[in-house]
């Protein structure tokens, strides 16, 4: 690779001249720089059109419709891009960024730095087989939230293992898989959900929106014990807003939350099953029904 | 058990070794363990009746059931006395329990003061036999007969037939009563055809609200092209206010595998699915036991009952998404997915599970096919409407006075069902309102009492109680707050796919609360009628359509307590915080 084509400079500038020059340049190719482009080259003016990724076209050309007439995008774009790229007034620097602006206005010297192509333009036909089959580019980037943040450690890497080669071949696993690890863990810890995303290669995405999808998946560690007040229809009947408040008052907490010493986390549920014990609510999974306002600190005790 | 059963002859020596522990010849304890005994205390009444026979050197057994029904009576312990009948004591503590064996072990006492009632027999629902006890002495005629007991007179139990009764973990005596017969009919006698023929004459409708008819389903997923099918029980028994599909997974697992297998012969199915929710582990528990049980004895496995068919069948667990209770819901659920329903149609009887043809019922309509295909189509199609057949299970609560499981044909009145069932109102007072059927019905005025339970509202004639839910209300319970704590529930649930629900729910949410903060206006009410309009019309799935039914239903019969709330700035009942003082 000829080491110019790095450190190429485009002369944009004529320092022999003295009066204002007739030519512009126009930073960044999306639809605003292509219109004032058009605009200045139909008023007469040389222009630079410089933009710092391959193409010009920018956002506009990635969407469906704009707001707020709700027309067709491409539609919008395209002649504009015809037009701008046949205009010979227009000289269309892409990949390039614009390095340093100095002068005074009417006579600015701008220094313009392109960005190796690693393609020979004038054979490039545009296929993008090339962008495919890049070793160094092909990464596509996601943004920091969804990238792998923690290495699993050997524990827990090996029972991950093993729980997954244990349901392997079971159709539908990621309901069974989640729901051992919220049960093992308490909840769903973030790089065991990334490493079943990269172990079936699905995205972490669709991981999580199970994960999140379902109530008793949580995505946060919570107290020692989880105490549920039911707030079926039959036990709101039967006063379960007077348990919730009661519960509320001696741990200390609204439904949701976890108490500082992290003994207690708090939460409503929809129907335990025992409506004809109501009111109920459920520790740990152990229920209690029938139960009263002096009883609630009396179970809370059984749990330390 | 070490021999597969695979004739009638294996099925009657499994059958006698369950006899001997259904009805020992020496004294047996027995505990309602389902978790609603459990949630009152019945662990340590257990506890307590092992410690009391290890002290006295009883020579006794003491065993675990499941529910039979009289949750208000609930912890219960029952004994079997030799050469006597079985005694039901309700409302056991410990104390009592120590008190009433170490009666019985020092003179024979069943102290008759503590009993509940007594069983003259026991009725084998599958085979149509009875288990005679010997009468009881004398002391004992005091006590109500159980089948006299006002809460027992007028139930008939299909779907309930063993719950109470056996052991759940006990193959052997499910199958002592009567189990697998069913399917070992249909197995040897029958072809899938001839099975299918069997549940459409038989007039069983899905039990799961839709009562869409089951013969029809069957036919449907049977007669739809591909090799692979599913079956697929669902157990996710959201409706808050509802648990007979619990009390069923726990008390009797046998009924739904039996039906599972059966459905499985007659639509080609290979693999079945019970999509059990997270909220009912002891059920998670005891199906995964029996599925164990029956395929040690070769019910399920590979070459079932020497036919050569093979079917399994797994279990399914949901994280709480009431949502999942749909059918469509569940399905995406079993395959791992977040529990969105899909649009309909296609149906999953041709496009369910992976795609393939998929039958999906209710807990209470499979434990109804294994009775059907025993006794016959006939004798199921004896009982019920005439749209209808057969028996369904409601779950009787709230202000009454015998709370727990009522089964009854339908037809069945709501007056009888809670004035007789039930006893009546708690403290004798007046009945406000009915919150039945599910959480979209909303709440059902006195008025209604004397229409027949149906799959359908015939206005005038019949009322429909979809998941079987009733939550009686007495004269403290305030609608607008019912229908309020309604909504919220419907908010809570919605998965926020589509706008209508989404933000539909969000106003009639924030609408209820101003009302009964006393903060309503003149045109909230017409507000309501409008956007409940919108939604039904406009809403992707079921939850959104159903939703505003919640509000709209308890409008149209109680508008004049939603009234009072906007324009006199009260409630009546004196339950809505703000209003009262």
């Amino acid at each position: 690779m000829n080491p110019d084509t790095n450190q190429q400079k485009a002369a944009t500038s004529h320092k022999d001249d003295k009066g204002p020059w007739g030519a512009v340049l126009v930073c960044g190719g999306g639809i605003a720089g292509i219109q004032a482009s058009l605009d200045l080259s139909a008023a007469g003016f040389r222009v630079y059109l410089v933009e710092e990724s391959p193409t010009i076209g920018g956002s506009m050309a990635r969407l469906d419709k704009t707001f707020p007439t709700g027309d067709c995008a491409t539609c919008i774009i395209s002649p504009k891009l015809v037009e701008c790229m046949r205009d010979l007034n227009i000289e269309v620097l892409t990949m390039a960024d614009v390095a340093g602006l100095d002068g005074e206005a009417g006579r600015f010297h701008a220094r313009v730095q392109k960005r190796p192509r690693s393609v020979d333009s004038a054979k490039c036909t545009g296929c993008g087989d090339c962008w495919s089959a890049c070793p160094v580019r092909n990464h596509p980037e996601l943004p920091p939230e969804f990238l792998p943040q923690d290495e699993l450690n050997g524990d827990d890497a090996s029972r991950l293992d093993g729980l997954l080669s244990g349901l392997e071949g079971e159709p539908g696993a990621m309901m069974p898989v989640l729901r051992e690890i919220n049960e093992t863990y308490r909840h769903l810890p973030r790089a065991i959900l990334e490493q079943i995303a990269t172990r079936w290669d699905v995205r972490l995405t669709e991981v999580l929106r199970v994960a999140s999808f379902y109530d008793q998946f949580r995505l946060q560690p919570v107290g020692r014990h989880i105490v549920e007040a039911c707030d079926g229809t039959s036990c709101h009947s039967r006063g379960a807003r007077a348990i919730l408040e009661r519960l509320q008052e001696v741990i200390g907490v609204q439904p949701g939350e976890t108490d500082p010493t992290g003994r207690y986390t708090l939460r409503t549920v929809r129907c335990l099953g025992l409506c004809a014990s109501s009111p109920s609510m459920r520790v740990d999974g152990q229920s209690f029904g029938r139960v009263n306002l002096d009883r609630v600190p009396e179970i809370l005790e059984q749990f330390k | 058990m070490n021999q597969p059963i695979r004739t009638i002859e294996d099925l009657k020596g499994v059958e006698a070794a369950g006899l001997t522990t259904l009805y020992p010849d020496r004294l047996k304890i027995v505990v309602g363990s389902a978790s609603c005994g459990l949630a009152v205390g019945a662990g340590a009444i257990e506890s307590a009746a092992v410690a009391v026979v290890k002290e006295l050197g009883l020579d006794a057994e003491v065993t675990r059931t499941g529910c039979i029904g009289f949750c208000s009576q609930e912890p219960l312990l029952d004994l079997f006395v030799p050469n006597g009948p079985r005694i039901s004591y309700g409302n056991m503590t410990p104390e009592k329990t120590r008190s009433l064996l170490t009666a019985y072990a020092a003179k024979g006492d069943l102290r008759p003061d503590m009993a509940l009632g007594w069983f003259t027999s026991e009725e084998h629902v599958l085979t149509g036999e009875a288990h005679t006890y010997p009468p009881p002495n004398k002391a004992l005629t005091e006590v109500p007969e159980w089948s006299s007991l006002a809460f027992y007179r007028n139930q008939k139990k299909v779907i309930l037939r063993n719950c109470g009764s056996i052991d759940p973990l006990s193959i052997s005596e499910a199958v002592a009563r009567g189990a697998y017969r069913g399917a070992l009919r249909a197995f040897a006698e029958m072809t899938p055809e001839k099975v299918i023929e069997e549940m459409t004459k038989s007039g069983l409708r899905g039990r799961g609200g839709a009562a869409f008819p089951t013969g029809q389903k069957w036919q449907f997923a049977r007669s739809a092209s591909g090799d692979t099918k599913y079956v697929v029980c669902n157990a996710d028994e959201g409706e808050p206010g509802s648990y007979m599909d619990r009390t069923v997974l726990e008390g009797d697992p046998h009924a739904i595998i039996e039906g599972m297998l059966i459905g499985a012969f007659a639509v080609g199915a290979r693999e079945g699915f019970i999509y059990v929710r997270s909220e009912y582990p002891l059920a998670i528990d005891t199906l995964q036991t029996a599925i164990n049980e029956a395929e040690k004895a070769g019910l399920l496995g590979d070459d079932i009952l020497g036919s050569g068919w093979s079917f399994r069948v797994r279990i399914r667990v949901g994280a709480g998404a009431y949502i999942c209770g749909e059918e469509t819901a569940l399905l995406e659920s079993i395959e791992g997915h977040a529990g969105e329903p899909r649009s309909r149609p296609p149906y999953p009887v041709t496009d369910g599970l992976w795609g393939k043809p998929t039958v999906v019922n209710n807990v209470k309509t499979w434990a109804s096919v294994a009775p059907i295909l025993t006794r016959g189509a006939d004798w199921y199609a004896a009982m019920g409407t005439q749209r209808t057949k057969g028996t369904t299970v409601f779950s009787l609560e709230g202000a009454v006075k015998n709370a727990g499981l009522v089964e009854v044909p339908f037809g069945f009145s709501l007056r009888e069902m809670i004035y007789e069932i039930g006893g009546g109102i708690v403290g004798d007072r007046p009945l406000k309102a009915l919150q039945a059927g599910g959480a979209a019905r909303g709440c059902i005025p006195p008025s209604m009492l004397d229409l027949a339970i149906d799959t359908e509202d015939r206005p005038g004639e019949t009322v429909m109680i979809g998941t079987g839910g009733i939550i009686v209300l007495d004269d403290g319970a305030c609608t607008a707050d019912m229908a309020r704590h309604l909504v919220g529930f419907f908010l809570e649930e919605s998965c926020g796919k589509c706008v209508p629900c989404r933000e539909g729910l969000r106003q009639l949410s924030g609408i209820m609360d101003r009302i009964c903060a006393g903060e309503g206006h003149e045109a909230d009410l017409l507000l309501l009628e409008r956007l409940a309009g919108t939604m039904k019309a406009a809403a992707v799935c079921g939850l959104g359509g159903m939703a505003p039914s919640a509000v709209l239903a308890t409008l149209q019969h109680f508008r004049a307590e939603f009234e009072k709330h906007i324009h006199d700035k009260s409630c009546p009942a004196g339950v809505c915080r703000g209003l009262t003082m």
